[in-house]
């Protein structure tokens, strides 16, 4: 079993493989393309020549991976540009720094003409060694190279080693027809003041020279690694590396799991990549002890189990341990920190400095240093004065079960445990908070479509509202919307501000202002302020809740008073999950408030989608099932189709009818295709005036005789004999298609409403 | 497939049989099997009650139309009873009506089938 994944065919130095390193394209191509040489005027040229970069981003995000990735791709295209890379890191001991620097040089250089890649090993060998494997027509730049480093090595003025050193790749450009770019990670090791100084100026020179340099490092230190230098920074591009998307690290975890053999559940991956903040590195962590303790992650427990073990004493606290020890490597130093950190992590809310130095003081003379450090590689944030917890969830659970067993006294299996009590509960917070950012992406881009549409009062109007629709299905309800007298003239929102989140046992809410216009004149008489309060809570909100909701959003009207002066109008909006208890509908009622629940935010969606596609078809209502090929699976689909239809209005004959058929279709689907996966997938859709009920499969088309191009019901089926099905669906359903698919076949059945005026 | 466990029971010489609430293959071939039973045993009046038969499928009806046939064949009478109208519907749909006889009750039935016999024996 693989813990590791190998990179590439054509790895160098890049050490992911392709499925793992995924969504950084844009960044690498940025990188290598700095030192592009392309057409274009000598002005352009003179532009992009020695352009510089930083390449920054959150810890572990993937920064070193990219700049390997791009020395890998750099080198096997074998072009005009030569790639070298190197980490500052790999040499801690800054007085082996230049010669260090200049071998890898040197070795990256001979490797790149010779288009072999093991000799870049050579970096480790003499100077007379890496030399030697030089290509012939290169030996002489090479030995003039190492014997200008020589000279500068015998004087033992290590500025003028360093100088000599960062100065080889330019020399090389000056000789041959190459354009070198010059890849620093970890350049915050670049701490030293003369190997510093010697960096600024070979970057300065650069200025007007043909290299390209990169540089990446942890971001807080490298934006003091470059002085404020016009001119420097002129030339210096910015590439930021975000956070990998949700979705690419879903596709990251589904394909380790199923390379690891480890059986993972949707919910399971959900909470994984909210508890671990998307962090790649944390969730390797996870995977791999999964893994290697063959544990499967198919429920919130074993997830927890399994990660609380990595953060007491797994890859994860090795790291997290690694991390301390680089900002205090006396342990006595590393308790002082840990317990500064539990401070700050425990307030919540930024501590002053001072606080948290006078802790960490008790055992070192430059608590201001040690905060630094904490700072630089962030551990904590420091500004202003205060510091707060970084935003690592991880970390921060790591301090909370260090300072637990090591400061605090508890034991080992006692402080396990507490920390796995707590991610378990906190997991259904975390999924809660998922859907609720979901609900809130919701509102958000529904107060964007705002823009002076009617729309029917009742779903501002939960009262009403359920008065109107009681036992009306939703599909009814989307039907008879239109019909509604009573409408509400919406707003042309210009601005949505959040006005911060609050949290009670079974509730949290979030504020919104969203301010724009009345009437369509953009005057000040028409400027409006909707204030907007979203509450999930897993009961009706009750009156008490409200009045403390509505009390935070009377502050922010004051505050928007203060701010922006008068408003004309201010209107109130609740939107509560679980909707209003009676008293407090009366209350609303007083305020003149809107109040909707959930499920009035899908319909004004629709409501306004419809508006927008007026003369287009509209998005119809859709469900989809899929069904095993096994007995009696279709009395599934059969009921399915049933409640659907019974929602749509069909009448019982009709709801038989289309019963029936998709019975048919099922067992059709079954018989006559090869689906690799035995599956029978069914889409059902509704429309205003119509069912749609897609049956498909992967495999051969369903239903055809031998030779026939399309299946026939023309003949009469012999009596007796079996496959009567087309038959049956043509007869009882409206319209019949089958159409091919790329791996499969589908049969696409319609039914239509008959409602009395249009028989 | 395994068969499914089918309702029956005799009332003087004649079976009355129920499918349940969905006649498929599977509950189809179980009704074959009784009615080659039944058939073996001497039993030549057969009636299927549809009463609770909510659903046919194509396949079950084809198996319906060979147990007819069968026993047809054997100088014995079926009668189908109790349908309900989408099912009927099927039937009518099929070109089947005149495949079979198809009565509204069950008593219906078995007084068809006592009348046929009485004629068959005048």
């Amino acid at each position: 079993m693989r813990l590791m994944s190998n990179a590439g065919a054509n790895a160098i130095l890049s050490r992911l493989s392709d499925d793992e390193f995924v969504d950084r394209e844009t960044e690498q191509g940025r990188v290598c393309e700095l030192a592009q040489i392309g057409p274009g005027t000598p002005e352009t040229r003179a532009v992009r020549l020695g352009s510089n970069a930083l390449l920054l981003g959150a810890a572990r995000v993937g920064k070193s991976e990219i700049l390997r990735r791009s020395f890998d791709r750099l080198f096997n295209q074998g072009a005009e540009i030569l790639p070298i890379f190197y980490d500052v890191g790999r040499c801690l001991d800054l007085e082996k720094f230049p010669r260090d620097y200049f071998s890898q040089v040197l070795a990256q250089f001979v490797a790149f003409r010779r288009n072999d890649p093991r000799l870049i090993s050579a970096a480790d060998e003499p100077l007379a060694v890496i030399s030697g494997a030089a290509l012939p027509e290169d030996y002489q730049l090479v030995r003039s190279m190492v014997d200008s480093f020589t000279r500068a090595s015998q004087l033992e003025d290590r500025s003028l080693m360093t100088r000599s050193a960062l100065s080889a790749p330019a020399a090389v450009a000056a000789n041959l027809f190459l354009k070198p770019v010059v890849m620093f990670d970890n350049c915050h090791f670049i701490a030293d003041g003369e190997i510093h100084s010697e960096f600024i100026r070979a970057l300065a020179r650069n200025r007007a020279s043909e290299t390209s340099y990169v540089l990446s490092g942890l971001e807080r230190l490298m934006s003091e690694l470059i002085p404020a230098d016009g001119e420097l920074f002129e030339k210096l591009e910015l590439i930021r590396v975000e956070r990998l998307s949700y979705e690419h690290v879903e596709r990251l975890v589904r394909r380790r799991a199923e390379l690891l053999g480890i059986e993972i559940s949707d919910s399971t991956i959900e909470l994984m990549m909210l508890q671990l903040d998307r962090d790649v590195f944390y969730t390797h962590a996870i995977l791999d002890a999964a893994a290697l303790r063959g544990s499967s992650l198919k429920t919130f427990m074993e997830f927890e189990r399994l990660y609380t073990s990595e953060v007491l004493d797994g890859r994860i606290a090795h790291y997290l341990s690694a991390l301390l020890r680089g900002v205090a490597p006396d342990l006595r130093l590393q308790r002082t920190v840990l317990e500064a950190l539990m401070l700050v992590i425990e307030a919540r809310l930024p501590v002053p400095v001072d606080d948290v130095a006078e802790r960490i003081s008790e055992n070192t003379s430059d608590a201001e240093a040690v905060l630094s450090r904490l700072h630089a590689r962030e551990l904590v944030d420091m500004s202003y004065g205060f510091v707060k917890a970084s935003a690592d969830p991880v970390f921060a659970d790591y301090v909370r079960a260090k300072y637990r067993s090591q400061i605090a006294g508890a034991r080992r299996p006692v402080a396990g445990e507490e920390l796995l009590n707590e991610k378990l509960k906190q997991s259904y917070r975390l999924m809660m908070s998922r859907y609720n950012r979901a609900v809130e992406s919701q509102l958000v881009e529904l107060l964007s479509r705002f823009d002076f549409q009617s729309v029917p009062a009742s779903l501002f109007d939960d009262v009403s509202y359920h008065k109107r629709y009681r036992g009306v299905s939703r599909v009814q309800v989307r039907r008879a919307l239109d019909d509604e007298p009573e409408r509400v003239r919406l707003p042309q929102i210009v601005l949505v501000h959040d006005l911060g989140a609050g949290e009670q046992a079974g509730l949290s809410w979030r504020l919104f202002a969203a301010t724009g216009f009345e009437g369509g004149i953009y005057t000040e008489a028409n400027e409006v302020l909707w204030l907007i309060a979203l509450v999930n809570s897993r009961e009706p909100l009750d009156v008490e809740m409200l009045v403390q909701i509505d009390q935070r959003l009377e502050s922010a009207v004051r505050s928007h008073r203060a701010a922006s002066g008068e408003i004309s109008h201010a209107v109130r909006w609740y939107l509560s999950k679980e909707g209003f208890s009676a008293v407090a509908c009366e209350r609303l009622a007083s305020l003149h408030a809107h109040c909707s629940t959930y499920a009035h935010l899908d319909l004004m969606q629709d409501y306004l989608t419809k508006l927008a596609l007026v003369g287009e078809p509209r998005p119809a209502s859709e469900f989809e099932l899929v069904i095993p090929v096994e007995d009696e699976a279709e009395l599934i689909a059969a009921r399915t189709a049933e409640q659907i239809a019974r929602a749509a209005d069909f009448d019982t004959e009709a709801i038989n009818q289309i019963k029936t058929a998709l019975i048919e279709a099922c067992i059709n689907a079954a018989e006559h295709s090869d689906s690799p996966d035995r599956k029978i997938y069914q889409r059902f859709a509704i429309d205003e005036d119509r069912l749609i009920i897609t049956v498909s499969n992967k495999g051969k088309t369903f239903g055809r005789a031998k030779g026939q191009s399309t299946p026939s019901v023309a003949a009469q089926p012999e009596k007796g004999a079996r496959g009567r099905g087309l038959q049956i669906i043509r007869a009882l359903m409206d319209d019949v298609k089958f159409e091919r698919t790329d791996d499969g076949s589908r049969l696409v059945m319609t039914k239509y409403l008959k409602r009395p005026g249009n028989q | 497939m395994s068969t499914a466990e089918i309702r029956s029971k005799l009332i003087e010489d004649a079976a009355v049989i129920y499918p349940g609430p969905y006649l498929n293959q599977l509950r189809g071939e179980s009704i074959e099997l009784q009615c080659e039973e039944l058939l073996a045993s001497g039993v030549r009046r057969i009636v299927i009650n549809f009463e609770e038969t909510e659903l046919i499928n194509s396949i079950g009806i084809s198996i319906l139309l060979g147990v007819i046939e069968s026993v047809n064949h054997a100088r014995g009478a079926l009668v189908l009873s109790n349908m309900n109208a989408s099912n009927r519907e099927l039937f009518e749909m099929l070109g089947l009506m005149s495949h079979v006889e198809m009565v509204d009750t069950e008593e219906t039935a078995l007084a068809k089938l006592c009348a046929d016999v009485k004629q068959a024996m005048v």
